[in-house]
């Protein structure tokens, strides 16, 4: 096991410390914090704003970064010829294959940690917000700590990695996701203490969210083993658009608005939907793997 | 019983084909070579003469067209084999993101290394190749040579019985163009099997036992170093052709 550990370690670490990845996720936090805000001010109705922009930027940041997490690892493998070197050492074909789609799965988990801890942050915020408030100024009082320590989420990691890079030389890019991680994870516990199980109302929905990016980073990983980058791209948006329907759990999290909450239920068969998905592309991609030359 | 020939290719062909699987280019033709074990063996060869095509095809990388290549008498394809193989590719590819400590760890993950022992040999090597010094800086940043040598000790970290090495000495100065030579030569005194190319003829005659002299993939010359009776140099040239004169008036003008 030990040297497909070691490509799933090295390739999670090459997703995460990529200049790509780290943007991603800061433009997914700035959705979920900066959406439901200006939303509020229009249109009063904060919870269920800080819900869909949670949900959204989960679905699509999260598609977004497993697409070009996978692509972009396996292709600089295959171009850069460090397939060639990892594959004359005792390695097989399929395994180095599915460990490096292990490695961009971690890589989605960290993302997901991120952008699911400050969704529970803001959702937290606007729910105890609009019970409580009954002005504009309380809840404001409310809501603005979830707004700030979101923006410490995106903020804080820039400053603190540049320091750590300037004196000790950590890697900035890696540096600032994982603290970002941290602090979203850190302001997702922590608001489920300030809105107790209300806040736990946003997590199968998020869950949901998540599972047609696994989905999508097991194919992108499988096409790009036999096809060029933009095509792999290509391929991967047709995966995509062929999962929409299947991914009507996005749909489902209207039950939130209702008050109500995805039954888990629902959640466990979405996933045992995106079980086999995941096993068939990663079947096509050992294939596809085992005849490259 | 283990065979006596590390490496053997037996009327090995390697023709690639395009999309619609029509031949392009016969990169080998009907080849058959032998490496034994504990000596040096030399592929040498123009530019195309399918010297790399060869070294993948040992390696597992590439599958002939037809022929047959075994590897400790086994399938190159297989993990078993594989496990008492160092490459050192012609171009050094490494992991820009990871540091040379990081590099030279994750190559002992591969050859299944413990945390402990990984560690241990990562020392050990950044040590022989000189860059202890710089092993926490990112292989991305350094130069051709340095990235070389981070190279031949991730090719060296598992311990290999038969090291193949494609140039070794490829971008590498007058120094440590020698120490690679030196080290190569301490190698193979100290038991192990070396296959090598290099477009670099002195540098193939002093570190060579046995070479073999490709061209349009297929050889045309095969011996001992020793016994050649000339230079390696002017028995190459008498076996692929002669050089060009340049006219450079023209152009000096």
């Amino acid at each position: 096991m030990r040297p497909y550990v070691s490509i799933t370690q090295a390739t999670a670490l090459e997703v995460l410390s990529s200049p790509l990845s780290l943007l991603v996720l800061l433009a997914a936090l700035a959705m979920e914090v900066f959406a439901p805000v200006f939303h509020y001010h229009q249109f009063g109705d904060a919870t269920r704003m800080a819900r869909d922009a949670a949900i959204s930027a989960l679905f699509t940041c999260g598609a977004v970064f497993a697409v070009f997490g996978a692509i972009r690892s396996v292709r600089r493998e295959i171009e850069t010829g460090t397939m060639e070197m990892a594959l004359a050492h005792p390695v097989s074909r399929s395994g180095f294959f599915l460990a490096k789609a292990a490695g961009v799965a971690v890589a989605f988990t960290v993302f997901a940690v991120a952008v699911i801890g400050i969704a529970l942050t803001m959702f937290a915020g606007a729910a105890v917000g609009g019970a409580i408030a009954e002005e504009t100024a309380q809840l404001a009082r409310v809501y603005g700590p979830c707004v700030a320590a979101g923006v410490a989420a995106m903020v804080l990691p820039l400053v603190l990695a540049a320091a750590l890079n300037r004196f000790f030389r950590f890697r900035f890019t890696l540096t600032a996701f994982l603290l970002a991680t941290a602090i979203a994870a850190v302001a997702g516990v922590s608001s489920m203490f300030l809105a107790g199980g209300d806040a736990m109302r946003l997590v199968p929905a998020a869950v949901l969210a998540v599972a047609p990016a696994y989905v999508l980073a097991a194919a992108a990983a499988a096409f790009a083993v036999r096809f060029r980058a933009n095509a792999a791209a290509a391929l991967s948006g047709v995966a995509l658009v062929l999962m929409l329907p299947a991914a009507d759990n996005y749909y489902r999290a209207e039950a939130l608005a209702r008050g109500g909450t995805v039954p888990p239920a629902y959640v466990a068969l979405a996933f045992a939907a995106a079980v086999p998905a995941v096993v068939g592309f990663l079947l096509i991609g050992i294939h596809f793997s085992r005849n490259r030359e | 019983m283990e065979a006596e020939n590390v490496v053997s290719l037996d009327n090995v062909s390697k023709t690639f084909r395009d999309f619609w699987l029509r031949p392009t280019v016969s990169a080998v033709d009907g080849l058959s070579l032998a490496v034994r074990r504990g000596e040096v063996f030399g592929l040498l060869g123009p530019n195309g003469s399918g010297k790399s095509t060869t070294i993948k095809m040992i390696l597992g990388l590439l599958s002939p067209s037809a022929g047959e290549v075994k590897l400790f008498g086994l399938s190159p394809r297989s993990v078993a084999a594989r496990r008492r193989l160092g490459y050192l590719p012609e171009l050094s590819f490494l992991h820009p993101f990871l540091t040379a400590a990081e590099t030279i760890g994750y190559y002992a993950g591969l050859c299944g290394l413990s945390r402990r022992e990984a560690s241990r040999r990562t020392r050990e090597l950044l040590a022989m190749v000189g860059l202890e010094s710089v092993a926490k800086r990112p292989v991305g940043e350094f130069s051709k040579g340095m990235a070389r040598r981070v190279a031949l000790a991730s090719a060296l970290v598992g311990r290999p019985e038969l090291l193949v090495l494609d140039e070794p000495t490829s971008g590498l100065d007058p120094i440590s163009t020698k120490e690679v030579k030196t080290l190569v030569k301490a190698l193979a005194q100290g038991g192990m099997t070396v296959l090598t190319t290099s477009h670099l003829l002195a540098d193939a005659e002093d570190i060579c036992d046995r070479v073999m002299i490709l061209n349009h993939g297929k050889s045309v010359a095969e011996g001992e170093v020793s016994s050649l009776g000339t230079s390696l140099e002017e028995f190459f040239l008498a076996k692929v052709g002669s050089v060009q004169d340049f006219a450079l008036a023209p152009f000096l003008r």
